[in-house]
Parts: C-alpha cells; sequence; structure tokens
C-alpha cells in the first residue's frame, strides 16, 4: 500500500554525543561521587536514603525502557519498530542495577531497621517476618532480580542488535518468547524488589498493592523519558523520517493512560488503608500527613496526576513538541519526588530534609544513565533500521 | 429503497465507482482541490489520511465527553453529598459525614458512565443513525470496491464538470444516485 506518510527522506545520523552531554555526564557523575564520599566520611544517615532514592528512580527508567521493549515484542506492534531502539536504549543502565544495589546492600544497615538484630529481638512481629526479611535472603533476591533483568535486556536488545548487522527477520519473532517470559519475571521480582528496597523501610507496615504501585510510577515516568528521548533525537536532525510526530502521539496516550493508572493504583492503597483504619497499616499514611509531609502527599496528588491528566487530555496537547518537554519534566519531577515521599518520612517525620546530598547523589545517577545511554547510541544506530515491520512503522498514521 | 411517500430525506447526486484506495483518496483530494465541499467518500474500511483529503473537521463529541464527564462528576458528589450528609446521615466507623475518599469510587463511576454514554449519544445524532434503508449506490461498496457522492447541492455542481472529474480520476462507473 503506497502511503502519502512514508515518502519522506529516511536518514540516520551516527550519533555524536555533543560536548555539552558529555560535560553535563562526567560532571554529574563526579558530583556524585564526591557527595557520596563526604557522605560517607561524615554523614552516613543523610547519604544513605539519599543514595535509594536516586538508584531507585534511575533503574525505574531503565527498567521500563525494558518493560516498553517487551510489550511491543510481545504483541508484535508495529507502529513502535522504528522508536524501538530508543527504549532498547534506556536498558543500557541496566547492568547498572546489579552494581548500585550491590553498592547499597554496604549501607543497609543504616536504612533497614529489620537488619539490626536488637531491634528484631524486642519486636515479635519482625521476629516473625525474619524467615523473609534476613540478609542472606535479600541478597540472593536482589541478585535473582539484577541478574535476570540483565540476561532479558541482553537477549532481547541483542537480537535486535544483531538483526541490524544481519537483516534476519526471523530475530524478531525470537524476540516474543523471551518477552513473555521477561513479564512474568519482571512482574514478580521488581514487586519483590521494591518490596525489599522501600516498603522494607518500614518493616512493621505493609501494603498488599506496593509492587504495583512502585510500577506504575516505574512506567509512568519511562515513558514521560521516553517522549523526551524521542523529541531530543528528532530535534537533533539524528534521525529524519523514522520517528514522526504520529509515535510521539501514541507514547503521549500512553503516558496519559499510565498517569490514570498511577492515580487508580494510589488511590486504591490510600483508600483501603483509609477505611479499614488499622492503627498498623494506617501507620504510613500519618506519617505523611504531618509537618511538611501534608504538602508533598497533596502535591502528588496534584502534579502527579490532575495537572498532567488534563494537560494530556487534548490532541493538540500530545501533538505539541513544547507542551509535551514540560509535562514529562513534570512527570519526571514527580516520580523522584513520589519515591522521596515513600523514603525520607521514615528517617525524619517531623521536618523534611533535602539538601546537597540529595542534588549529589541524583546528578550522580542521572550522570550514569546518561553515560550508559551515549555509549550505546555511539556504537549502535539510533533506529533498528532492519525490522521487518519497519514499514508499519513508517506508515502510522494517528486518526483523528 | 427511497421513502415511497413524501419527499426523500437522501440528497440527489453524482456518484463514481472507483476499484482501489489510492485512487479514491486521489479522487477525494481532487474535488477538495476543485472546491467540492459537501462530498462524501465511501469504503468498506477506514482509510488513512481520508478525513484530511475530503476536509472533514474533527468531531466535538471529545468535548460532548469531556462535558458529560464533568457533569456525572458533580452529580456524583452532589448524590454521595446529599445522601450521605444531609438527607440521612449515617455514622461509619465515626469518620465524617462527607468523607471525600469513600465517596471517589461512586464519583469516578458516574463521571465515567455519563461520559461513555453520553459519548454513544452524540455518535448516532452527530451520524444521524441509525439510518433506516439508506439508499444503495452498490453493493459491492462494503465489499471492495470505493465510491465519491457529489450532491448536487454541492458548490458549483455541474453535471458535466463532476463527471469529467470523476473520469479523470479514474473511476470504473459513474451513475446519478441519491445517497
Amino acid at each position: 500500500m503506497a502511503n502519502q506518510h512514508a515518502k519522506t527522506d529516511l536518514q540516520v545520523a551516527p550519533f555524536i554525543p555533543s560536548q555539552g552531554l558529555k560535560t553535563f555526564a562526567f560532571s554529574a557523575i563526579g558530583i556524585g561521587l564526591i557527595g557520596l564520599c563526604i557522605g560517607l566520611l561524615q554523614n552516613p544517615e543523610r547519604v544513605w536514603p539519599a543514595y535509594l532514592t536516586a538508584f531507585f528512580f534511575v533503574s525505574c527508567l531503565s527498567l521500563g525502557g525494558l518493560f516498553f521493549t517487551a510489550i511491543n515484542h510481545l504483541t508484535n506492534a508495529g507502529w513502535s519498530a522504528s522508536i524501538r531502539r530508543m527504549s532498547e536504549g534506556m536498558t543500557s543502565f541496566v547492568p547498572m542495577i546489579l552494581v548500585g544495589s550491590l553498592i547499597l546492600l554496604f549501607g543497609a544497615k543504616n536504612l533497614y531497621p529489620w537488619m539490626n538484630a536488637d531491634v528484631v529481638a524486642d519486636n515479635e512481629v519482625l521476629a516473625g517476618k525474619s524467615a523473609y526479611l534476613n540478609i542472606p535472603f535479600m541478597v540472593i533476591r536482589i541478585l535473582v532480580f539484577a541478574c535476570g533483568m540483565w540476561i532479558f535486556r541482553n537477549i532481547m536488545v541483542g537480537n535486535s542488535l544483531k538483526q541490524d548487522k544481519t537483516g534476519d527477520d526471523g530475530l524478531t519473532a525470537k524476540s516474543v518468547k523471551p518477552s513473555i517470559a521477561f513479564i512474568l519475571f519482571f512482574a514478580i521480582t521488581f514487586s519483590l524488589f521494591s518490596v525489599d528496597l522501600l516498603m522494607s523501610l518500614m518493616p512493621m507496615w505493609y501494603s498488599t498493592i506496593f509492587g504495583i504501585y512502585a510500577f506504575s510510577g516505574l512506567f509512568q515516568s519511562s515513558l514521560a523519558f521516553l517522549i523526551l528521548l524521542l523529541i531530543y533525537v528528532k530535534r537533533n536532525n539524528l534521525v529524519s523520517g523514522y520517528i514522526t510526530i504520529e509515535h510521539i502521539h501514541d507514547c503521549a496516550k500512553f503516558l496519559k493512560g499510565f498517569t490514570v493508572f498511577w492515580a487508580y493504583i494510589a488511590f486504591s492503597q490510600f483508600m483501603l488503608i483509609w477505611y479499614a483504619n488499622i492503627p498498623e497499616e494506617t501507620e504510613f499514611y500519618l506519617m505523611r500527613s504531618h509537618f511538611g509531609w501534608m504538602s508533598i502527599s497533596i502535591g502528588l496528588l496534584i502534579f502527579k496526576f490532575i495537572v498532567p491528566f488534563l494537560a494530556l487530555l487534548p490532541r493538540w496537547a500530545k501533538r505539541t513538541e513544547n507542551h509535551l518537554v514540560a509535562v514529562c519534566m513534570l512527570i519526571l519531577a514527580m516520580q523522584y519526588v513520589d519515591i522521596y515521599w515513600i523514603v525520607y518520612p521514615n528517617f525524619n517525620d517531623n521536618h523534611l530534609v533535602f539538601g546537597f546530598y540529595e542534588v549529589a547523589l541524583l546528578l550522580g545517577f542521572l550522570g550514569l544513565f546518561v553515560l550508559s545511554m551515549m555509549k550505546f547510541f555511539q556504537k549502535n544506530s539510533l533506529v533498528a533500521i532492519k525490522d521487518p515491520r519497519m514499514q508499519e512503522a513508517l506508515s502510522h498514521h494517528v486518526t483523528y | 429503497m427511497a421513502n415511497a411517500s413524501g419527499p426523500s430525506k437522501f440528497k440527489m447526486g453524482v456518484a463514481a465507482i472507483y476499484d482501489s484506495e489510492e485512487k479514491v483518496l486521489h479522487a477525494a483530494k481532487s474535488f477538495y482541490a476543485q472546491g467540492f465541499r459537501k462530498f462524501d467518500a465511501i469504503s468498506p474500511y477506514p482509510i488513512h489520511g481520508m478525513e484530511e483529503a475530503c476536509g472533514i473537521k474533527r468531531s466535538m463529541i471529545p468535548w460532548v465527553t469531556f462535558g458529560a464527564g464533568a457533569v456525572g462528576l458533580t452529580c456524583g458528589l452532589l448524590l454521595t453529598w446529599w445522601t450521605s450528609a444531609v438527607n440521612w446521615p449515617i455514622n461509619v466507623g465515626g469518620k465524617p459525614y462527607f468523607s471525600l475518599p469513600a465517596f471517589i469510587p461512586i464519583v469516578f463511576e458516574l463521571t465515567i458512565l455519563f461520559a461513555a454514554h453520553s459519548s454513544v449519544a452524540a455518535l448516532f445524532v452527530l451520524c444521524g443513525l441509525p439510518k433506516k434503508q439508506p439508499p444503495v449506490i452498490d453493493l459491492d461498496l462494503t465489499c471492495h470496491k470505493f465510491a465519491i457522492f457529489v450532491p448536487e447541492e454541492d458548490f458549483g455542481f455541474e453535471f458535466q464538470k463532476v463527471e469529467a472529474l470523476m473520469k479523470s480520476t479514474g473511476a470504473e462507473s459513474i451513475k446519478k444516485t441519491e445517497f
């Protein structure tokens, strides 16, 4: 079928990172390292929560890229063939999740009360949970999760990169089964990962929906990042014809959908706890409804759901790049605030803390994320040019 | 076909039958370029780019959906507030009579209910559905043929001119009909 939308010139330029981007990545990593070192020497109680928040935030962005790649494989999506390499690039941070979580284990005693034998001995409930909440089992869980993600990433992204060279159509079909296995593995292990890293900061408290809550923020924020990446590549004329406003429009629809999904899950968690009013459950929200924390709780509702939802509602909003950049930046900022809001009240329940350590660690991990993507795109094409569904992606057109 | 008694509610005009999607899309663009605005394209399935080719503006259904959703939201709030806090206040677990979190599910569902039903209703109104016994231009139009229908009331309608344009865009057959 001849289509008027596929007539534009198709070009993929090799990616050469600009000096500014390089400077940003390296100086951000430098600031992060300095922050971490000063913190370890002077104030480990402050630096580990900052490390955990920034690490979880960036890991989620990267895992979201892997999840996006997988769902496009397993639904046989054609429209996204020309932009899938962008989400594959986001996964280049995945190996760092293993390194980052192993480093986190060194500081875990500063974060998790259940790692302190005296606390557990005094607390019958925690003693009862020790079959799950113990250090060796947590290390095993983290290793299984991080190595599993790394392996799945190598299979799925590896197939795609191999196709760039060989042009073998069969590789596309070969990615479907690993994607199905990945989704199942991811659903279970990411739930445990979020429970281990975030929920067990407050080991007496539990929420059975916590894994989905973490996932909803993960996918919402990584879609926002994906849109920013698409706009960046398009604006810098690195790719012409392959990435169009139609693809960005559909990603923005995804973003709007998962903004609602986050609100739905967040409210489900809140309402059941609020309604049942059981002290061991309400503690979580009580801590977050006093002092400065209440304003952050309300801020999450307004700026992570209401504002982005209304801002993404009209059709023009999803097709206007500047508008999308603003909304995506807001969502990314709010995702950081969301993790901050989960982590920090456990350590400072009567005041807000935000300062050098938080900024430095966040910059450090963002720098690593940018650097890993830079290396990936320097080595590989910006578009999976030999994907057999490319024609479908090029003809992609969002109707009224 | 047409109503036996009374004036027909359908428009008289000329229809051209095409055998491919590309031709009918091209024809729609040509008719639009020639200044026709009231013509219609008929196809067994949606064709990408046809809305733009025919110069069809965006539907107002999204606005109906949004408005009805807002009304549903307000109704949900009023309903829960009036029944639980005004008309028959019940103390549930010591919570305030008007407890917003408990009412959100009802408010949410009413928003969806109003928005969804109004969208369907607006679709029926805007498309003039249900169309009972519409005129049949060509039976193949539901299967593998495409058509452009130009009503006589369209701007600058002249039979020879329309026929020539239809022929030049590759029409398979041309017939006077109503639609």
